[in-house]
């Protein structure tokens, strides 16, 4: 209980931080708080693996990905506000729709399966476990995240590169022009 | 152990706070970024109910982590294309500004 206490706490703030900070630099840090935090998360609920996943690819390569983005843009924080009631409005919302979500799942109460029992079952999400169910009755998901996977690479190479110099006739004029004069200079000595 | 209504709970905080991001700001990167909170929450919450229904049977429990795992995937799937687009746009109008792009509204 006071474990979930912390956890929560520390995920709500870094969550937070995302949405408050202006400097792009320190919510994305922010954020990174809340992924590790989930992680942990993740550990209470038996999940070890997705736990370990969580850091390596969210915590590391995920998150280094943004601030490698955002420190290559340069982006400073934006002087440009939102309209100010469009801001409030957003707060009512978030408000309304969290407390509303709450109470939802405050409403309908579950036993929770005793941890002893659970522990045992998923052997804390074992690796060997979550293999045989990701060839097994997640094969097709797994074959078409890979493909996916592939058409990602390819089109976000496709979409950063620069259209190549087109080669005139000009250039290449130029170009045999000193190749000769290097010929000359290399022959003269 | 708490129950499985906190940890959706706290998913459920988590999302709002990522959905109010996504309206509230105006740079496409912190939009990206409260997008990925709002994927997180929604993973927190598959997780509890793993656990919740891993006292029905192994399958249903490891089912729901390998689908976690899965999003996972996605989810590095679309950061990395994300990213793409968002480095296009700034080399073509130097901000990221998401009212500067009106003209690909419909």
């Amino acid at each position: 209980m006071v474990t979930f206490a912390i956890l929560a706490s520390v995920a709500v703030i870094g969550a937070l931080g995302v949405v408050l900070l202006r400097q792009p630099i320190h919510a994305a840090l922010s954020l990174v708080g809340t992924l590790l935090t989930l992680a942990v998360l993740f550990v209470t609920l038996q999940a070890h693996f997705l736990a370990a996943i969580q850091v390596i690819v969210y915590g590391g390569a995920i998150m280094v990905l943004f601030l490698f983005v955002i420190m290559l843009l340069n982006i400073e924080h934006q002087r440009k506000e939102v309209q100010p009631w469009l801001r409030w409005a957003a707060y009512g919302v978030g408000l309304v729709a969290a407390t509303g979500l709450i109470v939802g799942a405050m409403l309908d109460p579950r036993q929770v399966p005793d941890h002893a029992v659970v522990r045992d079952t998923l052997q804390g999400g074992h690796p060997r476990l979550i293999a045989e169910v990701l060839y097994g009755e997640f094969m097709l998901a797994f074959q078409l995240v890979g493909v996916l996977l592939l058409t990602g690479m390819v089109g976000a190479v496709a979409l950063v590169q620069r259209p190549r110099p087109q080669r005139t006739s000009a250039m290449i004029d130029e170009r045999r022009k000193e190749r000769a004069s290097d010929a000359l200079e290399a022959g003269g000595r | 152990m708490v129950g499985t209504e906190a940890y959706v709970a706290l998913s459920a905080v988590l999302f709002t706070i990522g959905a109010v991001g996504v309206l509230t700001r105006r740079s496409a990167i912190m939009i990206f970024l409260c997008v990925e909170l709002m994927l997180n929450a929604a993973n927190l919450a598959i997780v509890a109910y793993a656990y919740q229904w891993a006292g029905t049977g192994l399958l249903t429990g490891i089912s729901g982590q390998t689908a976690v795992f899965i999003i996972l995937a996605v989810a590095a799937a679309e950061v990395a294309i994300g990213l793409g687009i968002l480095v296009a746009i700034f080399r073509n109008r130097a901000s990221t500004d998401v009212d500067a792009l009106s003209e690909v509204r419909l």
